[in-house]
């Protein structure tokens, strides 16, 4: 199947180095501490987080650090077919415990010892990308949280198609069987906390791929930044400032 | 949420007594109510209701299956609910179980069952093929008054939804066991008629007075609830009452008259509400 035609579009009528649109919301639920709605094209994603506060279960507190805690669920009507089970699957359970890791890496939990931080992630319409625009969404919630962090956390997806390194791949595209690269990246200190990759690349051409993708997790740092500047003018404007 | 102190617990129940609530409203008002329809595009019907802090996305998806030998002439309707964890930290693993499930039985038993949705228009070939709706609710923020908002959220799903037009072309009848081959149609839509469904209308009593559309606080205060499902015609068409505190007969007649009352209100609003999302949907 042709994922990307003779003129270089591609079955979206993207470019190959193209994003697909990016739209976030913060304060999305009210009663949690912080929350925000990201969107990556169809893919729409909602996150939640509750903390710091007190450990729920005294045997997992942590005498020096803060304890997160993460969970990822898909509703049923995320996708194209009902998803029976929303919760406790395997790959539920795995994207739970990678943007757990991800996100852990990158808070302060030094400064909160012996209390929690919950992260909840709700996957509203899955179409490619789930695991990043997460990642996204965990980080703007964790901002609006105030719950301090050593950088911005973003997260990106490059794959290659007939011969053609892909940006951000819808699920179309993630179904091909062709390989799929998902990065997570701090923008400020340039570094890469989360790579995953599935079926097969040759050395050089991952390279360009993962640089693809790691190209694609630095505009969203900036549309985050943007987003959090413009989110910090509104309570400005509210308190009267 | 954070336990309430003496103090606060007075003021709730004080506040009600006197027609004042804590934000300011009367004791039988509704918090404004956002309705959003098409909010999930690869749904049949979907729509986004917010009642205050509470927030609900319900989608309807229609698959083709058979009907129940014992009802042929009528379509499948499921309900089905879930408490995101986002709404409360409580919510995550198993813990949102026991209020989903709980959730879920009060809608069927309002909702569905003869009175709330007709069931007939959904069927295809009688005793062969029939539509079955597939309704999943989902609480995504939640601040009381989880039911109300529910119901509002799926008549709203159901009026966005489009039950795709279908055409039977090998109709075998004398065959039993055959399944008719049908043409589902990609074009035509049938838009499902919601002016039957009935509101579902929740009276917490605190104290000796009752309010409407009560917040997590106040129905944290509450000795007894009654939840039940009123159409349009003014009948009643569900009735659950929660809460462990026993309540005299005749004050179970006196909530169902009040809630009656309210309810014409409340069904004009939402109605209104719906066909203004509905509207703005087609605009956009």
């Amino acid at each position: 199947m042709e994922f990307v035609s003779p003129e270089g579009l591609r079955l979206d009528g993207r470019r190959p180095t193209e994003m697909r649109q990016l739209r976030a919301a913060i304060g999305a639920v009210s009663k949690a501490d912080g929350s925000a709605v990201f969107e990556m094209g169809n893919t729409k994603v909602i996150a939640a987080v509750y903390g710091p506060r007190e450990v729920e279960n005294k045997a997992e507190l942590i005498n020096d650090q803060a304890l997160v805690r993460c969970e990822y669920t898909m509703a049923n009507f995320s996708t194209g077919d009902r998803v029976r089970k929303p919760k406790g699957d395997r790959r539920s359970t795995e994207i739970s415990l990678v943007i757990r890791q991800t996100m852990e890496a990158c808070i302060m939990t030094h400064l909160m010892p012996r209390s929690q931080i919950d992260i909840f992630v709700q996957v509203l319409q899955a179409d490619g990308g789930t695991r990043s625009a997460c990642i996204n969404a965990a980080t703007l919630a964790l901002a609006d949280a105030g719950i301090p962090m050593r950088d911005l956390v973003t997260s990106c997806s490059a794959g290659y198609l007939n011969s053609t390194p892909l940006l951000d791949l819808n699920y179309v595209e993630d179904s091909a069987g062709g390989p799929d690269v998902t990065v997570g990246f701090l923008p400020k200190l340039d570094k890469v906390t989360l790579l995953q990759m599935d079926s097969k690349l040759s050395m050089d051409i991952f390279q360009s791929v993962m640089q693809l993708a790691i190209e694609g997790c630095k505009a969203i740092a900036n549309y985050i930044r943007e987003v959090l500047h413009e989110n910090t003018k509104q309570l400005e404007y509210r308190r009267g400032v | 949420m954070v336990g309430l102190s003496i103090g606060e617990k007075n003021f709730i129940r004080g506040g009600i007594a006197q027609d004042l609530r804590c934000d300011g409203r009367k004791r039988l008002s509704y918090r404004p109510i956002g309705v959003e329809t098409g909010v999930i595009p690869q749904a049949n019907g979907s729509a986004r209701v917010r009642v205050g802090g509470t927030d609900i996305i319900a989608s309807v998806k229609a698959e083709l299956g058979r009907p129940n030998p014992s009802q042929p002439d009528q379509g499948k309707v499921s309900i089905n609910i879930d408490c995101s964890a986002t709404a409360a930290p409580i919510f995550q693993g198993k813990g949102g179980e026991a209020l989903s499930t709980e959730l879920a039985v009060a809608l069927r038993r309002c909702l569905l069952g003869g009175a709330g949705i007709d069931l007939s228009c959904l069927s295809i070939v009688e005793g062969k093929v029939c539509w079955d709706l597939y309704i999943d609710g989902l609480v995504v923020s939640s601040d009381g008054n989880l039911l109300d908002a529910l119901g509002a959220a799926i008549k709203a799903a159901l009026s966005n939804t489009g039950v795709p037009k279908v055409n039977v072309i090998a109709a075998d009848a004398t065959s039993a066991d055959n399944q008719p081959e049908v043409d589902v149609s990609d074009e035509e839509f049938l838009q499902f008629d919601t002016s039957t469904v009935p509101v579902i209308m929740t009276l917490i009593k605190v104290g000796k007075h009752y309010i409407v559309d009560a917040t997590e606080e106040e129905e944290s205060q509450m000795s007894s609830a009654i939840s039940m499902s009123i159409n349009r015609q003014g009948h009643i068409c569900g009735l659950t009452k929660r809460g462990g505190a026993g309540v005299d007969p005749s004050i179970v007649l006196d909530m169902i008259s009040v809630a009656k009352h309210v309810s014409e209100h409340f069904i004009n609003t939402l109605d209104s509400e719906i066909a203004a999302a509905e509207a703005r949907e087609d605009d956009s």
